[in-house]
């Protein structure tokens, strides 16, 4: 497990009858348990910490399964999330979780098992439609697997149908729960990567690119398909040699065939986010580019900055293999045109170059 | 008894020597321009008595009327008909609460002043009902975050950047965001803030410059705006204040975004390379952020139109017009 521990449990009302709050509270002998009548608000929790050693267990009434939150300014992929938790026990300097909620502490929604049934009529009704469903967006999809076992229920429950795929997104290395399951087909194991610098100096609490890499190396080893996300980029200090090293790891550890997509994507974020990082992270260098108001109001790099980013990465990947599913996250058609060579023209165009590295991948 | 029975009490002539003129425990006057309140008091005399409290050690503290006791000792009366209570008639909240609505009756409090207001009432209330009840008297959201600005601002800035917030040299967005920056950082922002006379744009982008290049270069914001530059602008003759203003910006500016200042200034050579007719204008988009650059043409009638078009097709360069960066930027 990674370098984070659970000091206190708290349980919402509505999440005390949950059969998924037993099994957690089983996994975690001797951590205090305090019923909680409602949400605790911010304040009351420390907001350095932002309460990222307090496992809340919630009956979560909103939406279990939505899209990402793209936006129409750049082209998205057209990912569906699915929502299991929120907040993260990571503490990565450029996290944009730090202003995203407004709640305190690591949120698992206990009523998943329930709510899953939802998801999985949702996508059963749609069975020409290919749903591309990852729970990595609001927390770390492994983090806390040793604890939730979310895996267990997840790998069987998409692994069957043959319209969706299920991608497991993180910086850990707990990936013991799903190698132990059965379940190989329609999942991806995905990490996020960066170079050496950002992983060390801003990736606080995440497994070493290194070991990232390994783990990658043991799921594919075990049959899983694997995915990896170059997001955030982040120029810094001799970006290229560093950002060079990780490729230099990934051709030694990884077979480039069984990688189903690699996404890029520039740091951004909302303009709150600054003074947050500022007083959690003080020393971070990941505010330090030149950032301009983008069309959708988030901050990012300025574009020759971005497509040089964009375009080294790629003309160093594709060396590597030509055919890895390269892909910009929230982009335009001009960066997409000058950095990837190629430009999908629209959010349902880069939908449909997914779709189709699905349907290689697993038919 | 009821506050308004306590204090419905006859006024009696107190020698303004025996009067604590501290700001004191109630008192929620800062950054107040005198002036107009002695005018007032020396042409029609005082309407309104002060509240003042005799203490156990018979000390006479202000309740009411910190002002109007400084605008009187300005004009050197030797007494005030002043309302005197005694200590035990009315506890510190309730005489808290007289001064905080005898200025909201009167008057509208500045940042600072509110800061001090509710700085004050944390000490008797709990904050759920400071935020529910006492903001909105002070046309204040009812926000956590909000009060905590405010008593930020109350109790961490200096003096100085208290008197420019208060005088509304400073803006609220700006002393925010000198709360996040170190004592001495901000002394510094602010005094050249406060010379330059920058709006409230200029002075949150002045802030956010500075900042980041301090945080980038790792030299204190003090050196930043002690180096020759700034300097120079600042003591140039031949400038006025707005535009040193501009000028120091100008300099922050390209000191934070290189690249994007330089390929604003190579596209605008690009443009003028052009010699485009007069009332033609080609302007890149926001930051280059969208797509396409926008072309504006005055005209009169349709023949001057036709005319600038003609021409603008005859502009050899106007085909190699783009982005103004190559590889690598």
């Amino acid at each position: 497990m990674s370098n984070f521990t659970i000091k206190e449990v708290l349980v919402e009302d509505g999440a005390l009858r949950h059969s998924l709050t037993n099994q957690i509270l089983q996994r975690l002998p001797g951590i205090p348990v305090q019923a909680t009548k409602g949400v605790r608000s911010k304040a009351s929790s420390n907001e350095m910490d932002m309460g990222k050693d307090t496992l809340h267990l919630v009956f979560y009434k909103g939406e279990f399964f939505k899209p990402c939150p793209g936006t129409r300014e750049y082209m998205c992929c057209g990912y569906q999330i699915l929502n299991v938790a929120t907040n993260c026990p990571l503490n990565c300097s450029y996290c944009i979780l730090q202003s995203y909620f407004n709640q305190p502490n690591l949120r698992v929604f206990v009523n998943l098992e329930e709510e899953l049934k939802r998801v999985l009529h949702v996508i059963d009704s749609e069975p020409d439609r290919i749903f591309r469903v990852g729970t990595g967006e609001f927390t770390d999809s492994l983090a806390v697997d040793p604890i939730t076992c979310w895996s267990d229920l997840l790998l069987p429950a998409f692994s069957k149908r043959k319209n969706v795929v299920l991608e497991l997104k993180t910086k850990t290395t707990n990936i013991e729960r799903v190698l132990d399951s059965k379940y190989r087909d329609r999942i991806i194991v995905s990490w996020s990567l960066n170079s050496p610098y950002i992983a060390a100096r801003e990736e606080h609490g995440a497994a070493s690119l290194k070991n990232r890499l390994k783990a990658a190396r043991q799921c594919q080893s075990e049959g899983f398909v694997l995915g990896f996300h170059f997001d955030p980029l982040i120029p810094h200090p001799q970006w290229k040699q560093e950002y060079l090293k990780s490729l230099e790891l990934m051709d030694k550890y990884i077979d480039p065939k069984r990688i189903i997509w690699i996404s890029m994507g520039s740091f951004r974020y909302m303009p709150g986010l600054k003074q947050i990082i500022r007083r959690r992270h003080p020393k971070t260098c990941v505010l330090d580019g030149e950032f301009i108001t983008g069309l959708d109001g988030k901050m990012r790099y300025f574009k020759p900055i971005r497509t040089d980013l964009y375009g080294f990465m790629r003309e160093n990947m594709e060396k590597w293999h030509r055919d890895l599913g390269l892909y910009l996250c929230m982009e335009s058609d001009d960066v997409w045109q000058m950095s990837m060579g190629w430009s999908p023209g629209s959010s349902a165009g880069l939908r449909g170059y997914l779709d189709r590295r699905v349907v290689e991948f697993f038919g | 008894m009821s506050i308004q029975e306590n204090i419905m009490i006859p006024t009696q002539l107190v020698d303004v020597k025996n009067i604590d003129d501290s700001s004191g425990p109630y008192c929620m006057s800062f950054g107040f321009d005198l002036r107009p309140l002695i005018r007032s008091i020396d042409s029609i005399g005082l309407l309104n008595s002060p509240l003042l409290m005799k203490t156990v050690q018979e000390r006479l503290n202000i309740i009411t009327g910190y002002r109007r006791i400084k605008a009187i000792k300005t004009l050197k009366w030797d007494k005030i008909p002043c309302r005197i209570l005694s200590e035990s008639k009315l506890p510190p909240l309730e005489c808290l609460l007289l001064n905080f609505h005898d200025n909201l009756s009167t008057r509208e409090l500045n940042c600072v002043e509110k800061g001090m207001a509710l700085s004050r009432l944390t000490a008797y209330l709990p904050d759920s009902e400071i935020i529910e009840h006492y903001m909105p008297l002070l046309d204040l959201p009812s926000h956590e975050d909000t009060l905590h600005l405010y008593i930020k601002i109350e109790k961490e800035l200096e003096i100085e950047i208290k008197k420019n917030l208060a005088q509304g040299r400073l803006s609220l967005h700006a002393a925010k965001m000198l709360l996040e920056v170190d004592p001495d950082s901000r002394s510094s922002i602010c005094r050249l803030i406060s010379y330059l006379k920058f709006n409230i744009n200029q002075q949150k982008q002045f802030i956010d410059y500075i900042v980041d290049i301090s945080h980038i270069s790792g030299k204190p914001v003090s050196d930043l705006l002690g180096e020759e530059p700034v300097k120079g602008v600042c003591s140039d003759e031949h400038l006025n204040i707005p535009q040193k203003g501009r000028a120091v910006l100008r300099f922050f500016r390209g000191r934070r975004f290189p690249s994007l200042t330089i390929a604003e200034s190579t596209f605008k050579k690009m443009v003028a390379k052009l010699d485009l007719p007069d009332g033609v204008k080609i302007e890149f988009p926001r930051f280059f952020e969208a797509q396409h650059f926008r072309l504006e043409v005055c005209f009169k009638e349709g023949r001057e139109l036709k005319e600038k078009i003609e021409s603008l097709t005859r502009k050899e360069g106007l085909g190699n017009l783009g982005n103004p960066w190559g590889e690598g930027v």
